[in-house]
């Protein structure tokens, strides 16, 4: 790519982050809403949320423990999780792969209230339990059950990144290390995810960062106990002070902004001899599975002991409530099972448009921000330039805006952008504001995959005389295409159950199922809601077996 | 297309006997004065309404319909929220200049400081004389409903003997049976809930002893306090908890009619009344349109379909047959409306809130 090119992408990109958020900078420095002439600058907001306020500082705190728990979780065994999918022998392995996405596809305020159903004081496997020892041996309201759940529900983030990263990387790396007598615990330790490091790296830190914004998991698994997070300190301050006051909320964003500036630090020093992680080079490699002998089956018992727990425990609750017309402690199932939620919920106004829109925004959607991030990816790479670094540290930025204020700060940006205006009731807007606040994910998932091309591959396009748009399209896009079609996958999936950024963007004509879900959690209409989630849950299961079955078919 | 399908809803609402306001379509309805139609006419030009409100579209497709049907030429656009996104958008979108026509949430005290704030158009309905004085302000702020604030309990697990029928009742209870009850009783928590809060400022104003008796018996009893109206029902059905404080009376109502399992209590020494405020946005582009759904929310037709989705009725003449009044166990119950108006603002008061807050707080503890 030619360097004015680099450029303008790179300005076009900083240009869409900071409006949001400098936004949210100024209005932080503000005494009310921005677009109120009576408001002033003052540091006021400031002295009250940091120095006044001590359940900011709890609510802080928390996050901080939370997030940091659930990547202490996630990581190692997502890595685990991908290695054994990716580069093992392990039993059934394509049949356990779509699985793993499943907990992904749910909102999450809708799984939290499976593990309730599930798992909750008189839940249906609670009671199970209840009945053989005596007594329930968890209390799912804990912080500390709200650690494993959110850790174990993230395993798949890390599982996306580390497996796209698994797939490109030859197998002669380990073929070495086994022929020279390591066992296959040690070929995965030493030498397999050392190489995807880069992705590791970057998984870790936006899984900490997806810990920091947590907000339907303490939403509901919180709320008996009050344990206080950011997200739902957000509200708290609402309600303490009796109207949304934005200029408070602003200062939480910038606290978090401040989190995220030595962890991209971190993240750039560690990776900063980027050549190390080459596994594309000139020269082709086969991928052979790795045998491993013995360890297939605690291996294959990890996964299903995971699967069991984070996905069929929770999901089959959900799906046998939607079933039920009641349900609790000492009441049967069989005289309680019913249609009727289902009825009522094809009754429901907009339901298709809702559920069309979904399907739009995260496949066509998904695929136009793909495209973006990685336009954004080739500007950037092999440029040895400050810029790369200033892109390192921004791109990270929108996604320190919990949900909520993401979405407010996009509704207002669109709201007092002439230009945009036009625009703000379609589902463009949407679809920018997604693409803006998952950029970070987005962005890595390529940014993983480019570190691990050769340079001589593309240099060798160079010499036989191709122009750097040439090489870009014809040699850097086709080799990273197993990591594209990863990210799609994962902003996909993303883009599913996204709601929080949209909720203002959101008009008659543009609903998706996630805004759909949480007005009818917010009425109670608990049934309907569970209704649609296992509708949500089957359209989704039939994508991910067609995909399954084409993805079968071109292997054969 | 649009016409037909009009046509044919028009035909099936005539049908139904609650609808009988579809036969004037056109013309001024029964009762409003001759210069209506000058409203109407104004509307048609308009030819459009924005609504933006925290009623779930589900519980008023019905109710969109049948004003559709009265007013065929208007294209309804109906968006939903919580109460307070839908204070941070209109707020910001009457600053940015355009926004939606009608505002209609069940956030009392929000509602009532966009009045405050200059943000409602002033129209005197002809629909006025038939709501009580506390459910109108200024000819700008209209109640639209009114609906109780209940106790609601799991019938599976609580003997009917012991459900509580009072205030007072409940309090003695729970502090009676504390282990019984031992984390059985929920309610909002004031503290991370508007609603929650508004509820429990009410009680203090009416009857502050047997309030704080209250709170402190659920300190001892070790209640859970929520956030979610869902989370809050749903927990009362399975019986994780079984009784449950100040609840919205339609939500409880609406799950009640699908699963008895979750019972309510109408309490006898004062049962609260909250209702969804409405006003005409000043802001407007659609100012007559705005009128003209205002109006129909608060006539019988539209009262009667509201009330049919548990939305009981605000109107006067309507409370034996569709308002409190019909509901069992109303009959000797005294009812305190929250008054819509000024008082309201004093909700919003942050010394106040915080102070309350911190009262509520040591109350709680005070019991361990």
């Amino acid at each position: 790519m030619s360097k004015p090119f680099r450029i303008a992408v790179v300005l076009a990109t900083a240009l869409m982050i900071l409006g949001p958020v400098g936004l949210v900078i100024y209005q932080s420095f503000l005494s009310g809403p921005f677009f109120q002439p009576s408001s002033t600058l003052t540091t006021q907001a400031y002295e009250f949320v940091l120095f006044e306020e001590d359940d900011f500082r709890e609510a802080f705190l928390n996050s901080a423990i939370i997030a940091a728990g659930m990547t202490a979780i996630a990581v190692p065994l997502g890595c685990i999780v991908a290695f054994l999918l990716v580069r093992t022998d392990l039993p059934g392995r394509r049949f356990i792969e779509p699985l793993v996405l499943v907990p992904m596809f749910i909102s999450s305020v809708v799984l939290a209230f499976g593990f309730v159903v599930a798992l909750g004081p008189v839940g249906i496997v609670s009671v199970w339990a209840k009945g053989i020892v005596g007594f329930i041996p968890w209390y799912l309201y804990s912080k500390t059950a709200l650690i494993v759940i959110a850790g174990l529900t993230h395993v798949p983030h890390v599982f996306l990144y580390a497996s796209s990263a698994l797939r490109s990387l030859g197998s002669d790396v380990e073929e070495a290390a086994r022929s020279s007598g390591a066992g296959p615990m040690r070929v995965a330790l030493t030498v397999s995810l050392p190489m995807i490091m880069p992705s590791i790296l970057y998984a870790t830190v936006l899984v900490f960062f997806l810990g920091f914004e947590l907000f339907g998991l303490p939403l509901v698994l919180g709320d008996p106990e009050r344990i206080l997070v950011l997200a739902t300190y957000l509200y708290k301050l609402t309600n303490k002070l009796g109207t949304p006051s934005y200029d408070l909320m602003a200062v939480v964003v910038v606290a978090i902004i401040f989190v995220t500036l030595p962890l991209v630090y971190t993240q750039r020093k560690l990776l900063a001899a980027a050549n190390r992680y080459v596994a594309v080079k000139g020269k082709a490699t086969a991928q052979k599975p790795l045998a491993i002998g013995a360890w297939r089956w605690p291996a294959a018992a990890l996964i299903v002991a995971w699967l069991g727990f984070t996905v069929v425990i929770p999901v089959s609750a959900l799906v046998l409530r939607s079933f039920l017309s009641t349900w609790g402690e000492g009441v049967a199932i069989w005289p309680n099972l019913t249609l009727n939620h289902f009825r009522e919920l094809m009754e429901y106004p907009n339901l298709v448009r809702g559920i069309v829109n979904t399907l739009l925004i995260a496949s066509v959607g998904g695929a136009l921000s793909v495209g973006f991030y990685a336009l954004v990816n080739l500007a950037l790479h092999r440029w040895r330039s400050r810029w790369t670094g200033l892109m390192d540290y921004l791109v990270l930025v929108p996604r320190a805006m919990p949900g909520l204020i993401a979405g407010l700060a996009m509704f207002w940006v669109f709201l007092f952008t002439p230009v945009l205006q036009p625009l703000r009731q379609t589902l463009f807007s949407l679809w920018l504001a997604y693409t803006l606040v998952w950029l970070a994910y987005g962005m890595r998932l390529v940014s993983a995959s480019l570190l691990q091309i050769g340079p001589e591959l593309e240099e060798a396009g160079r010499v036989v005389g191709a122009r750097p748009a040439q090489v870009s399209r014809d040699v850097t896009l086709p080799l990273i295409k197993a990591g594209l079609i990863g990210s799609w996958v994962l902003i996909f999936v993303t883009f599913v159950r996204e709601y929080s950024t949209g909720v203002y963007l959101l008009s008659p004509g543009t609903e998706v199922i996630g805004s759909l879900l949480v007005s009818l959690w917010g009425t109670g209409a608990v049934d309907l809601v569970t209704a649609l989630s296992t509708v949500n849950l089957a359209l989704i299961l039939v994508g991910l077996a067609l995909m399954y079955a084409l993805g079968n078919k071109r292997h054969a | 297309m649009r016409l037909r399908l009009a046509a044919t809803l028009a035909l099936t609402i005539a049908a139904l006997p609650a609808a009988q306001p579809a036969a004037h379509a056109q013309g001024v309805p029964a009762g409003y004065p001759a210069t209506y139609s000058e409203v109407i006419e104004a509307a048609h030009k308009e030819g459009a309404l924005s609504i933006y409100a925290t009623a779930d579209a589900s519980e008023v497709s019905e109710l969109l319909a049948q004003f559709r049907a009265l007013y065929p030429k208007l294209k309804v656009e109906y968006a939903d929220q919580n109460s307070t996104e839908l204070y941070s958008r209109y707020v910001a979108e009457a600053a940015a200049g355009k926004t939606a026509d009608f505002i209609w949430s069940s956030a009392m005290d929000l509602q009532i400081k966009l009045v405050n704030d200059g943000y409602a158009l002033t129209y005197a309905s002809p629909e006025k004389g038939a709501l009580p004085d506390w459910a109108k302000w200024r000819d700008q702020a209209y109640g639209t409903t009114a609906e109780p604030i209940v106790f609601a309990y799991n019938s599976r697990l609580v003997p009917e003997a012991e459900v509580p029928r009072s205030h007072a009742d409940f309090a003695k209870l729970i502090s009676q049976k504390k282990d019984a009850y031992r984390g059985k009783v929920t309610s909002y928590d004031p503290e991370r809930s508007g609603v929650g809060f508004l509820y429990l400022t009410q009680d203090v104003q009416i009857s502050p002893s047997t309030t704080w008796d209250t709170v402190k018996a659920m300190g001892q009893a070790g209640a859970k306090f929520y956030t979610s109206t869902g989370a809050m029902i749903e927990r009362v059905v399975s019986g994780e908890h079984t009784l449950a404080y100040n609840m919205i009376g339609s939500y409880v109502l609406q799950r009640n009619r699908k699963d008895p399992t979750l019972a309510y209590v109408l309490p006898k020494d004062y049962t609260q009344v909250m209702s969804r405020i409405g006003f005409v946005s000043a802001k407007a582009k659609n100012p007559n349109a705005a009128k003209l759904f205002l109006d129909f929310l608060l006539s019988r037709a539209g009262q009667v379909e509201l009330a049919r989705k548990a939305m009981t009725s605000v109107r006067n003449d309507l409370q034996e047959s569709h308002g409190i009044t019909s509901l069992p166990g109303a009959a000797e119950v005294t009812l305190k409306p929250i008054r819509v108006g000024p008082e309201l603002l004093t909700q919003l008061d942050q010394i106040t809130r915080l102070r309350f807050i911190k009262q509520w707080q040591k109350t709680l503890a005070a019991a361990n």
